[in-house]
């Protein structure tokens, strides 16, 4: 469904992305794990569609689509959600109010009908249950004074009440105690299916003790350097980045 | 020798054929005598730098004088389902009026008593303003609005101002004065707008007391058409243990000119002077707000919030004065401002003067675009730009009318604000 091919890209003059190939199929799930500064949340926003980045040569296909040529909104309405790592509050917008826009606008590109105010209820408060969330989390300002932990896990229900079919979740881990950790996973997990693909982009290897990941990928310096199963994770968490490093020095005196 | 180019004298003799016009008493009589000495202020005047008056110079004015009062159709304009005062270009129009509430006694004409007319002009000086000097030289009956002590008047007592227009430029003068008892309780909610087309000046004064123990809420709106002038003072004075929320709201005009101030005269208070303004076009809007802490421990909030598109121009300018004996002072003044058009304006200037030591005071103010995060937030997931913005600015906006604690008049706000939007 996702085909990212020698992409690159940055800000102004610096290169941040040097040649990313990836491709992610129908159900299946692929980390990306890579150390501070190499490029991870670069790689989502540029896949979300975030201004400010220069995209210097490369293609990005969803279902055979050119991603990179759409608006924002219209890459949301094609099935492409990211959970950001830093999800922005907006104080005066109720998470009620902001998620029935975002349910509606996506019905509305598909040519469905529109969820009235009670419908939506119905719809979301099953929503709510299965993440384990408090009710006052609808009338509040979206993000506004959410703990870091309420902010990701809000991201996660964002998730569940649009059914994306292509998921990437930006470093959803970070600054979350185990037990939110454990909610946002099953959360996760909760969604896996046949027909939707997922990018889990983590710094630690922790998140994906729970949510098994078919495919890892190694990013380092805006490039993949290292791809494989899920054991890669665990290879790294014993011998830590600078492992890959020796090894890409040895690769390249070899 | 340069030749000065002196200010048209169109709009300054028309406004004193007016006052001439009507029945001499000492308040007509003092007001034309102060506004003769001041005239209309230009762009020179510090108070007036950034809204110019030239329009109503060169306009010549007649006084508004509605016929078939009967005969309007004011459904548009009202909101909530209780007491209602209307003035039809400045008098008060009884067969419009709904009175006869316990606890709420509105007097006019006749039924003003000594008293009355005694308050008239003790809260707003005669000379305060320009204008409150001419809507004294030119009001027809000032209108007293009383809350009898311990008075719970529910929902809101509607005040509304209509200024009919015509082919002639029309001037109107409403005066008001409320007199709110120790343990009052109301929202008082005051409308003004336009009917049909046509140069329309609005000169009002609103002055009135809150006595000890009261809660009252004052909210503004201004809905006139965009030929409309506007300028109004209110001047309220707060005894102590009271408390009261001030709500000037301005989605209409051409230009308008609020002049707000609010002396604390006692101790233990609650101030709140909030507003919202949203103009487009070329409309203009000029507020001017005094706060004066002259007593120990009182607070007061101050947040005026503006969004401005097209080549709409605003001023805020809040002068808040902390005297000798009030200590333990806690005011907070904030006034934001969006831009949604590279030609768009927004003048904003706090002025704090603080003369006690043990004070806490603070003021901002933010003038920008909307929030590149929240934008991008919105859509990604999946809601249009149009809408993300529309949907930021109206929460920046409604974040200051969710304070309004009469629930039909914020949900009438509310909705006014989002047709305002679209437009
Ligand atoms: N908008 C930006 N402006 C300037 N530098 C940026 C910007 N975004 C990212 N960078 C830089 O690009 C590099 C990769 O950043 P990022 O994608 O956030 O990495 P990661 O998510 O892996 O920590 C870092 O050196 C970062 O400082
Ligand atoms: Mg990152």
């Amino acid at each position: 469904m996702l085909q990212i091919k020698q992409l690159h890209a940055g800000v102004e003059d610096k290169p941040i992305l040097k040649g990313i190939d990836l491709t992610v199929r129908s159900g299946e799930v692929h980390a990306i794990m890579g150390p501070n500064g190499s490029g991870k949340s670069t790689l989502a926003n540029v896949l979300a569609g975030r201004d400010g980045y220069d995209i210097t040569s490369g293609q990005v296909l969803f279902d055979g689509e050119e991603l990179l040529e759409l608006d924002p909104e219209e890459r949301a309405h094609q099935g492409l959600f990211m959970a950001f790592q830093y999800p922005v509050e907006i104080p005066g917008v109720s998470n009620s109010y902001f998620l029935r826009a975002a349910v509606n606008a996506k019905r509305q590109a598909r040519g469905e009908s529109e969820m009235d105010a009670l419908e939506f209820m119905t719809f979301i408060k099953e929503k709510i249950k299965l993440l384990h969330l408090e009710g006052d989390l609808l009338t509040r300002s979206v993000n506004e004074g959410f703990s870091g932990g309420e902010k990701k896990r809000n991201e996660i229900f964002q998730m569940a009440v649009l059914e994306p079919r292509l998921c990437v979740l930006d470093e959803t881990d970070s600054g979350l105690d185990i037990d939110a950790l454990k909610t946002v996973a099953d959360g996760v997990n909760a969604l896996r299916s046949p027909e939707r693909g997922f990018l889990v982009i983590t710094h630690y290897q922790r998140l994906l003790n729970y949510i098994v990941p078919d495919f890892v990928h190694i990013l380092m310096d805006g490039r993949i350097v290292k791809s494989g199963g899920k054991e890669l994770a665990h290879e790294l968490e014993a011998k830590g980045y600078g492992w890959i490093e020796e090894e890409l020095a040895a690769g390249a005196r070899g | 020798m340069s030749v000065s180019l002196e200010a048209p004298a169109v709009g300054l003799d028309s406004l004193t054929q007016i006052a001439s016009a009507l029945p001499p008493t000492p308040l007509r009589a003092a007001g034309l005598e102060a506004f003769r000495r001041s005239g209309i202020p230009t762009t020179r005047h510090e108070e007036w730098k950034y809204t110019s008056l030239r329009e109503l110079a060169e306009t010549s004015f007649v006084a508004a004088s509605a016929t078939d009062v009967a005969q309007l159709d004011l459904d548009a304009w009202l909101i909530a389902d209780g007491p209602r005062i209307v003035l039809v270009d400045g008098q008060i129009a009884p067969e419009w009026c709904r009175l006869g509430i316990p606890g709420l006694d509105v007097r006019f004409g006749d039924r003003l008593t000594p008293t009355d007319r005694e308050r008239i002009g003790s809260v707003a000086a005669i000379d305060a303003t320009p204008f409150s000097a001419l809507n004294a030289a030119c009001h027809a009956e000032a209108v007293m609005i009383e809350l009898a002590r311990g008075a719970v008047i529910e929902p809101a007592i509607e005040i509304l101002h209509v200024t009919i227009a015509g082919a002639e430029a029309v001037a109107a003068f409403p005066r008001l004065f409320i007199l709110a008892h120790s343990e009052a309780e109301a929202t008082i909610v005051e409308t003004y707008a336009t009917i049909g087309e046509g140069v329309t000046f609005t000169c009002a004064v609103t002055e009135g007391t809150v006595a000890a123990n009261a809660h009252v809420e004052h909210v503004k709106v201004q809905r006139e058409s965009e030929q409309a002038l506007h300028i109004a003072l209110t001047e309220i004075r707060q005894e102590g243990d009271s408390s009261l929320n001030t709500f000037s709201v301005t989605y209409g005009g051409k230009l308008t000119r609020n002049d707000l101030n609010i002396f604390l005269n006692g101790s233990n208070l609650h101030c709140r002077m909030d507003g919202v303004v949203v103009q487009n076009g070329g409309q203009v809007c000029d507020n001017h707000t005094r706060l004066d802490h002259a007593f120990p421990h009182c607070d007061s909030f101050e947040v005026y919030k503006h969004v401005l598109d097209d080549q709409a121009m605003a001023v805020f300018n809040g002068k808040i004065f902390v005297h000798l004996d009030a200590q333990k002072t806690d005011a907070k003044q904030t006034n934001q401002a969006i831009l949604l058009s590279p030609s768009a304006t927004m003048n904003s200037k706090p002025q704090l003067e603080i003369f006690a030591d043990d004070v806490k005071c603070t003021h901002g103010a933010t003038v920008g675009q909307l929030r590149s995060d929240a934008l991008f937030y919105l859509r990604s997931r999946g809601i249009d730009e149009t809408q993300a913005r529309a949907i930021l600015v109206y929460a920046f906006a409604a974040e200051v009318l969710e304070k309004i604690e009469c629930e039909p008049v914020r949900n009438e706000l509310e909705r006014l604000l989002y047709e305002k939007l679209q437009a």
